[in-house]
């Protein structure tokens, strides 16, 4: 069809020129309009000084009435009598003031306090040439990210270029967007920022710009010699929540929380990063959620037993599997496989029971999952508490409350899992030693600085649209004693073949 | 800028259109008159939703879409009407909103459910054919609007290129709140209970949409909630509370009356578009906006 799109690869020099040509002419006539604008807003800017003038000497709440109307739009939804814009323009510039605080106070009389919603603007993306790349970072299953310099700022970002097939059959991927959407609402001091979206000169460069963060907490852990102290355990967890809390208050989930997408800076901050996989939920949760989600070794056990009705519980498996990592400085979940990783989950919190967990019969992986006969009957002797405790020998140096929080967040049963709200308010974090304040953080030399990275072993997060595996689970106890680590983590319970 | 007691209030909140790209257009200083331009953009709007019905999407998907649609042609930075086509932003904004939603649709179905709202024999829009297809008549030729599988390959194209050109001018802002959901809380807050009320609700913020004042683009969903609930009442006679309750919802009184004017005016502007294009579709493509221009000079002379 008519093929003047200004970013048209295919157009022949004529039309191009006549598009420059276009282009020139509307610039200038912008230019000529913005011009009158100014001298407009001259002219205004001096008409409201003199009013000032005037004002200033009257009484302060027969100002406030008398310039009514204008005054109450400086924050506000841009007006809508054009006759007013530019009016309202320079206002807004004369005015910079706490009005934001307080705001609003418009032509009703009584200084009524009424809430302005957040206002934002949209724009053209500016082009990847602004900014001049520095060094590679990494690559994950979702782009290339390198630390870039903004030209005209000099501030130094994180530019991660998202893969795109330029001939997807679904148009621009809905991973991607979903991304950019849910990143632009995610605003929060413990989630990366994104800043905005700038492209390259070809329709499939599609770059986010963010801020540069120096460590990801994967590398940090692998990197120190001695895990962190459980103060600092205790900061790091209470941000990494907080922040998730925010997404699920969002209606999102985040669905790959793991140490190597969580970035952390030297002032002991914590943001959550890589939202490749994020989406929006609903209550009902939407129809035909894809299974492969979460990184094999973060992944819930529900996933793994192919649920596709789920919610922002599969978040909360990861907050524990990242709180064990915490702890023990290792992954603490290293499946080779879907099958190893569900019988590494049982081994550690002993296998699931019609009392833990009611429904994970009539899930469609749990069919070929053959449990030990003596499992009900173990796992009561744990003192019924519902989740089971961990067990203790796993986690030596933790107290009894950290004990629990991690055992509520690795219940098999989602619903027994706590929401990010209810970690929030756990005695865990309450009680002795307390959290480390942020600025009495220890800093550590940088990887992402400069040094390229070592590659990870950690398994790469599912690819969309790959078929979920049919999984035969038979072997989930009969591997585990292969595995040989198990034994000793075994729950109270012996493992039985057939 | 959000204060603490509002920044959680972003998902309720749109991103508005400045002063400055409201007092200019791209199509505007490409030499669109005015008039022209907000014809256009208002059948686009309703192309866009009688697309979106036949899709049997949900109305919250087709408002956001014609949302985004309407932001695209806003500002000297959107898009010019004499360089992209309106019937392949409609169709790429709707397949892009779908494609965000829980209910996403095909680019097959999207395409085949615009050759049909497009053909000048069996379209049962006014806006594009002039004389609609009456019930008495015989079904109109299924080869007036049915693609060929080169044509859909083609339009396929087409599509994605238009949905990427559209994140790219919206710089991948695709967040649209809607005054819906809010109204029907500030309903049941003014403890209103008569369905007729919260019917003719509706119908006011959905004729909002296509509002040539871009009512959807430069107010918060709060003020258009409050300003539809307001008309409303007074239609159906329902007494509201006695006093300024709009306030009580964080609008005051001059953005309610500006907006219930807005609103009000819809029914007459949509007659007024109905009979000045009377006989004659309305443009839908740059070669006919082009065509348009060129009557409109000669008759002038």
């Amino acid at each position: 069809m008519s093929s003047k799109s200004r970013w048209a690869n295919d157009d022949d020099p004529e039309t191009e020129a006549i598009l420059a040509q276009r282009k020139r002419e509307k610039e200038e006539k912008r230019r000529a309009k913005a011009e009158k604008q100014r001298q407009l807003e001259e002219q205004q800017k001096q008409k409201q000084q003199q009013q000032q003038q005037q004002q200033q000497q009257q009484q302060a709440d027969s100002q406030a009435q008398s310039q009514a109307p204008i005054p109450a739009d400086t924050d506000a939804p841009p007006p809508s009598k054009r006759r007013r814009l530019s009016n309202d323009h320079d206002q807004a510039e004369q005015s910079p003031q706490p009005s934001k605080s307080t705001s609003n106070n418009s032509s009703t009389t009584e200084g009524n306090n009424l809430l302005t919603l957040p206002t934002s603007e949209w724009g053209p993306c500016r082009h990847v040439d602004n900014f001049e790349r520095l060094n590679h970072i990494e690559e994950g299953s979702y782009g290339f990210v390198s630390r870039a310099k903004d030209i005209t700022t000099g501030e130094i970002v994180a530019l991660k270029k998202l893969k795109l097939e330029p001939t997807s059959p679904e148009g621009f991927p809905v991973t991607g967007l979903r991304e950019i959407q849910t990143l632009f609402e995610a605003r929060h001091q413990n989630i990366i920022e994104l800043r905005e979206v700038v492209m390259g000169t070809k329709m499939d460069e599609v770059y986010l710009v963010m801020p540069f963060l120096e460590h990801d907490l994967k590398t940090l852990l692998d990197e120190m010699r001695e895990p962190f102290l459980p103060s600092e355990t205790k900061t790091l967890l209470l941000q990494i929540i907080s922040g998730l809390d925010f997404l699920h208050g969002q209606w999102i989930m985040h669905r790959d929380l793991k140490t190597s997408n969580l970035l952390m800076n030297n002032r002991g901050e914590i943001k959550i990063a890589d939202f490749g996989m994020a989406r929006y939920f609903g209550d009902p949760p939407p129809p035909k959620l894809t299974q492969l989600v979460v990184t094999l070794w973060y992944r819930s056990p529900e996933l793994l037993l192919g649920a596709d009705k789920y919610g922002p519980e599969i978040d909360m498996w990861s907050i524990g599997c990242i709180f064990g990592e915490l702890l023990g400085k290792e992954p603490l979940l290293q499946g080779k496989n879907e099958v190893d990783q569900v019988s590494k989950i049982f081994a550690l919190t002993g296998p699931p029971t019609t009392q833990t967990w009611p429904d994970f019969r009539s899930l469609p992986n749990a069919k070929s999952l053959r449990l030990p006969s003596s499992s009900s009957s173990s796992s009561s002797s744990l003192g019924g508490a519902n989740p089971p405790l961990l067990p203790r020998g796993k986690f030596p140096y933790l107290t009894n409350e950290g004990l629990r929080l991690l055992s509520s967040l690795l219940a098999l049963n989602p619903s027994s899992r706590p929401t990010a709200k209810q970690c929030l308010a756990h005695p865990y974090f309450r009680e002795d030693p307390r959290p480390k304040p942020k600025e009495m953080f220890p800093t550590f030399p940088s990887k992402a600085g400069q040094e390229k990275r070592r590659r990870r072993e950690t398994p790469e997060a599912p690819k969309r649209g790959q078929e979920a595996p049919k999984l035969d689970f038979a072997s989930v106890f009969g591997g585990a004693q292969a595995g040989g680590d198990s034994a000793e983590a075994g729950a109270g319970f012996t493992l039985r073949l057939g | 800028m959000a204060t603490p007691a509002s920044s959680g209030l972003k998902f309720l909140s749109n991103a508005l259109a400045t002063p400055e790209q409201l007092s200019n257009s791209s199509s505007a200083i490409d030499g669109v008159a005015p008039d022209l331009e907000a014809s256009i953009r208002f059948a686009g709007a309703l192309l866009t939703q009688a697309a979106g019905v036949l899709l049997r999407l949900s109305q919250d998907i087709i408002a956001q879409a014609i949302v985004t649609f309407t932001r695209f042609w806003i500002g000297s930075e959107g898009g010019s009407l004499r360089i992209y086509n309106v019937k392949d932003v409609s169709a790429a904004a709707l397949y892009l909103t779908a494609k965000l939603s829980f209910q996403p649709t095909s680019p097959r179905s999207v395409l085949n459910v615009y050759g049909f709202l497009l053909s000048k024999e069996a379209s049962p829009l006014w806006c594009i054919n002039p004389t609609p297809v009456r019930a008495t008549d015989p079904p109109p030729n299924p080869e007036s609007y049915v693609l060929t599988e080169g044509q859909y390959q083609a339009q396929r194209l087409v599509l994605m290129r238009t949905e990427a050109i559209i994140l790219r001018t919206l710089g991948f802002n695709t967040h649209v709140a809607l005054p819906h959901t809010v109204s029907l809380t500030y309903l049941q807050t003014l403890g209103v209970t008569a369905p007729g009320v919260a019917k003719r609700v509706f119908g006011h913020l959905n004729s909002a949409l296509l509002s040539p004042q871009l009512l959807c683009v430069t107010h918060q969903p709060n003020a258009l909630a409050v300003a539809a609930i307001y008309l409303a009442a007074r239609e159906e006679g329902v007494k509201l509370v006695d006093s300024e309750w709009w306030e009580v919802f964080d609008v005051d009184r001059e953005e309610l009356g500006f907006l219930v004017v807005g609103m009000r005016s819809m029914e007459g502007f949509a007659q007024a578009e109905f009979d000045k294009w009377k006989g004659r579709s309305v443009p839908m493509t740059v070669e006919e906006v082009e065509s348009e221009i060129e009557r409109r000079g000669t008759e002038g002379e």
